[in-house]
């Protein structure tokens, strides 16, 4: 893994509180905190599909672009990308903005032709045709929705640290998707990658005792049964990723439960322990 | 190890080699020189000199980047000029060593003679007098408009031997650096001799040292940037195939000035040459002591790595190229930070990114002083640049001028104008990133902020020339094609932006598109430009801008009215 | 590829600069391509996810996870090249080996011959621009390339006219 590139990190430790101008009015924010999340906060709109609050800024969707008043002149930055600081002047609608705005939007509905949440922010913006040829995409796995924002790929390798699935190729024949196209063995089944995808591109689905991940190469991933009420709850792998980060007597506890059982488990093991009972009968 | 560096002793050793007192033959042996048969002439001469048993010294030299002339051999016969042989072949090879023989050169094959060289770093090889039918090196009007700084040893010493680059006054900068300069004089020289890199956008040199060395850490890397993506461009490839110890000296000074331990050479796959020659050389500086621990006893340590890129112009990009050399896809992403940042260079370390050509420049800045420099070239835009010349220019080749010199004398004086005849109807600078500019601004000045006015840029030093036969929408569509191949697909107007504007291109072409397609063209051209994330999206429409701009009516030719 | 060839593949490297993308280019140079088994050997003895692997692979366009034919011929397509009739080089290479290129769904170009005895690619910039046409066949430059002279330059590769 690389090293020290967390910007974010870095700008962190001194929390000052500073005013920033967002089309005309002044907001407080604390001093490098990442522009798009002031906006967000005080519900001004800013379009975009690349960010996400755990990641390092991505920069690639170039929606949540804003313009940037420095010295009379704007310059256009995204807004994903761009570090509060005191006095700092930004337009999200400037004419340019709108201009290339459209045009963007125009590309991804040309890109991602069956992508309903496509279709509705852009209409948010007044953009609802594009002039340019739509994707034909018969059978992509990603049913024609992908505009290849990154954060499933972003999330599988770098928060969850499975790195089943990676972009392949380059430029306009990129896909993200396991590679050899194949079913994966690093794959947990965890999900995270279809939870994130602000697209709702990535379809998988439980089928007995299996997640079946269609997007990512049908790749199938094992369920747990839950020893005590039978039920299929989670990834096999994932629930033994998650058990090793936990101390050992509790570990053994545990295994194998739903977390529904494991909630009524502990519970019982802690009415046990204030009324001083045997927990070994539990 | 060996001992102290010892520069007098390869100095008189190489001089030995370059004059060796009985004639010597050298074939121009980089890659241009090889491919039209050069090392087939080689070996002949070696086969015929060994047969016959003659003596007469053989070596291999550079090129000296008269391509239409390749391949080109050097004669030197004691006592005599320097000859340049041009377009010599296998069959040439008995007749000269039977001239040479004879204490002559066969004068039907004879392009130049060159009585004495100046290699500008403080030494001037005299060769002799004598042979006054062949035209003299300055009359010859390719070289004569030509101004030899960078290439001053290319076609003249044996790259592959650091004893011929010593003969030269090769690494008298870098002794004079490590053992006479500190940090700061050495920065500062840099910064007033106006040096700007010379990989595409004209950074300021001096300055990116100094916010490196300046940079949080103790650890800093240098990298040298040879990853020559331009298509069409060339100079790179020559400057370390012909000359590899002079990049090499260049990494060495500016190591020492930012403090760096490590230097890394980016090189792409598609040069093996180039590579063997920077392995060879890197191999020999480090048994002279002038790599490694304690270089030249000045306590300084300092080591060159080498790594190769796989086919992809985006990893020229400064990000993109860190990426690479890290292990992954060359995806660039936003800066800051940039290179020069803590967390944003090499392995998180800060680090400067120059092009071969600028660290090339560094040797002679330091040797001559930065007021010699800075009179070369023209305002704001010091020294001399290396061109490549190709495309439909009748005299192709390595063209190397003081920056300010016009599109004029480059493509006409030098160039001759079209080939076979034909009129010149527009160059193309800055390669896939840059415009065309038509011939009616051709006595625009070659810099930085004049091609940048008339839509163009001056990139690494590509010019390809096009004649009235081009077709100037068909090369908007090259590019574009070319550029929409080359994009990382990482953000949406380069990835889908380049892939519309070359759907559209071809629709014009095949004459079915419309007024409006030409209206949505420019506009998406506009825009990619303006919203890409990196450097390749953000310039790559600039062919299609500058052709909508200056060649108007060969689109609407192509509109259905 | 032997897992001790590999190896010793690997063992060249012995820092992580520059070390991925250098054990990937001598693979291919020595195989002419990458093989698959050989790409997930690599995985596990570098301890890099095979998906990251196969999306430099894809990435970079001097790799290539196809078996090549006997004899590679890559055609310059840069621009000086192209001015000077590349394409025109390319059509009369396809009509003469009886092959028809066009880009796959990974944005590659490269066809083999159904002999197997040729695979045709194309590249970038050679830098011996000033040749222009120039190909490559094995690794040997050819400048000047054109329609006519091809025939003879194929001859040497044991090409004979159909
Ligand atoms: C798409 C792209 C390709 C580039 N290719 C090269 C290249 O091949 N060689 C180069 O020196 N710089 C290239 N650059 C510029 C480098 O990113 C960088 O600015 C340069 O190497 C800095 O060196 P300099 O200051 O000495 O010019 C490229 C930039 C972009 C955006
Ligand atoms: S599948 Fe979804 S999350 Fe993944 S790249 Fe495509 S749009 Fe983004
Ligand atoms: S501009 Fe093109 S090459 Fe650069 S990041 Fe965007 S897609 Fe990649
Ligand atoms: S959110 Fe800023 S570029 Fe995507
Ligand atoms: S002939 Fe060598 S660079 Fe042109
Ligand atoms: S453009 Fe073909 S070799 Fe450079």
């Amino acid at each position: 893994m690389t090293q020290g590139k967390t910007g974010t990190e870095l700008a962190e430790p001194p929390k000052k509180p500073v005013t920033v101008s967002i089309n005309g009015n002044a907001y407080r924010a604390d001093e490098g905190e990442c522009l798009l999340t002031v906006a967000e906060r005080v519900k001004i709109p800013i379009p975009h599909f690349c960010f996400e609050q755990s990641l390092e800024p991505y920069g690639a969707c170039r929606l949540c672009m804003v313009g940037v008043v420095h010295h009379g002149k704007t310059v256009m930055e995204t807004a994903c990308t761009l570090r509060a600081k005191e006095g700092l002047t930004v337009l999200t609608d400037t004419p340019d903005i709108v201009k290339y705005r459209t045009i963007l939007f125009e590309l991804y509905l040309a890109e991602a032709p069956k992508s309903a949440v496509v279709k509705e922010m852009a209409a948010r913006y007044g953009v609802t045709k594009t002039r340019f040829l739509r994707r034909v995409d018969t059978g992509d796995p990603l049913g024609g929705a992908c505009i290849l924002c990154g954060l499933c790929v972003r999330v599988c390798n770098e928060i969850m640290g499975a790195g089943a699935i990676n972009f392949i190729n380059r430029g306009p024949y990129t896909v993200v998707n396991t590679p050899f196209t194949e079913p994966s063995r690093d794959c947990y089944g965890c999900g995270a990658c279809a939870a994130v995808c602000p697209t709702h591109a990535v379809s998988l689905e439980d089928r007995g005792g299996e997640r079946i991940l269609h997007s990512w190469s049908e790749t199938k991933v094992p369920l747990s049964q839950c020893v005590s009420c039978g039920k299929y709850f989670a990834p096999a792998a994932l629930e033994k990723s998650v058990l090793s980060r936990i101390e050992p007597p509790l570990r053994d506890d545990l295994e194998g439960l739903c977390p529904a059982c494991r909630a009524k488990k502990l519970a019982k093991k802690e009415i046990l322990a204030a009324t001083g009972g045997d927990p070994g009968d539990a | 190890m060996t001992g102290v560096f010892d520069r007098a002793a390869g100095e008189v050793a190489g001089q030995k080699k370059i004059l060796p007192g009985k004639p010597r033959i050298a074939v121009g042996l980089a890659t241009c020189g090889i491919a039209v048969g050069g090392e087939k002439v080689y070996e002949r001469l070696q086969e015929i000199i060994k047969k016959t048993g003659v003596d007469i010294s053989l070596a291999k030299t550079g090129c000296i980047g008269y391509c239409r002339e390749e391949p080109l051999v050097n004669i030197t016969i004691p006592g005599k000029p320097l000859v340049i042989l041009h377009k010599v072949t296998e069959e040439d090879a008995e007749g000269i060593v039977e001239a040479v023989k004879k204490g002559t050169v066969p004068y039907k094959k004879a392009l130049c003679r060159v009585p004495s060289w100046d290699h500008v770093t403080g030494t001037v090889i005299t060769y002799g007098n004598g042979f006054d039918e062949i035209p003299l090196y300055a009359d010859i009007p390719f070289f004569k408009h030509q101004k030899k700084v960078i290439l001053r040893n290319a076609g003249f010493i044996n790259p592959e031997d650091i004893d011929e680059y010593l003969a030269v006054g090769g690494y008298a900068a870098a002794e004079q650096a490590l053992t006479r300069m500190d940090s700061e004089t050495i920065i500062s020289e840099v910064e007033k001799s106006g040096l700007r890199g010379r990989g595409g956008a004209g950074f300021p040199t001096g300055m990116k040292w100094r916010i490196t060395r300046d940079a949080p850490g103790a650890a800093k890397y240098i990298i040298c940037n040879a990853d020559e993506g331009d298509p069409g461009a060339y100079m790179n490839r020559n400057e370390m195939e012909s000359d590899p110890h002079m990049l090499i000296e260049g990494m060495i000074i500016g190591a020492y000035a930012i403090g760096a331990k490590e230097g890394l050479i980016y090189i792409r796959a598609e040069y093996p040459l180039a590579i063997r020659r920077l392995v060879h050389a890197i191999g020999e500086a480090r048994a002279l002591g002038l790599l490694g621990k304690d270089i030249i006893g000045a306590g300084f340590d300092f080591d060159i790595r080498i790594a190769t890129g796989a086919g992809a112009f985006v990893c020229g990009e400064s990000t993109a190229l860190v990426a690479s050399i890290e292990g992954r896809t060359g995806r660039p992403h936003p800066r800051p930070p940039r290179l020069t940042d803590p967390g944003g260079g090499l392995w998180g370390i800060p680090s400067d990114l120059n092009n071969v050509e600028t660290w090339c420049n560094i040797p002679v800045i330091i040797r001559n002083g930065s007021g010699w420099y800075a009179k070369i070239g023209a305002e704001k835009n010091a020294g001399t640049k290396v061109f490549s010349l190709v495309g439909k220019v009748d005299r192709v080749g390595l063209v190397e001028v003081p920056l300010g010199t016009s599109l004029n004398t480059i493509v006409c004086d030098i160039g001759n104008g079209g080939a076979q005849g034909k009129k010149v109807k527009a160059v193309q600078t800055g390669g896939p990133s840059g415009g065309c500019i038509p011939v009616r601004l051709f006595d625009t000045p070659v810099n930085y902020e004049s091609l940048n006015a008339v839509g163009s840029i001056m990139g690494s030093g590509g010019i390809v020339v096009m004649d009235e036969d081009t077709d100037m929408v068909d090369i908007a569509r090259y590019f574009i094609n070319f550029a929409t191949g080359e994009s990382c697909g990482k953000c949406v107007p380069c990835r889908e932006g380049l892939r519309h504007t070359l759907i559209l291109l071809n629709r014009l072409i095949a004459r079915k598109g419309t007024a409006k397609d030409l209206e949505t063209l420019a506009l998406l051209a506009d825009t990619i430009k303006n919203t890409s994330l990196c450097g390749l999206g953000q310039s790559a429409p600039n062919p299609v801008l500058t052709t909508l701009a200056y060649f108007r009516e060969e689109y609407d030719a192509l509109v259905k009215p | 590829m032997e897992e001790k060839t590999l190896e010793e593949i690997i063992a060249r490297y012995d820092s992580p600069t520059g070390k991925v993308l250098g054990i990937l280019g001598d693979i291919q140079r020595s195989e002419g391509y990458i093989p698959r088994e050989t790409l997930e050997m690599l995985s596990v003895k570098i301890d890099v996810r095979i998906s990251q692997l196969y999306s430099i692979v894809t990435f970079y366009s001097f790799f290539s996870l196809k078996p090549v034919g006997e004899h590679v011929i890559t055609i310059c397509m840069g621009t000086a090249c192209h001015v000077r009739g590349a394409v025109g080089v390319l059509d009369a290479l396809e009509s003469l080996l009886d092959i028809h290129g066009d880009t796959t769904e990974d944005g590659k170009f490269s066809v083999t011959t159904k002999d197997n005895k040729f695979t045709v690619e194309i590249a970038r910039c050679f830098g011996a621009c000033s040749m222009a046409p120039v190909l490559q066949i094995d690794g040997t430059l050819y400048g000047y390339a054109n329609p006519d002279t091809l025939p003879a330059i194929l001859e040497q590769y044991g090409w004979r006219a159909a």
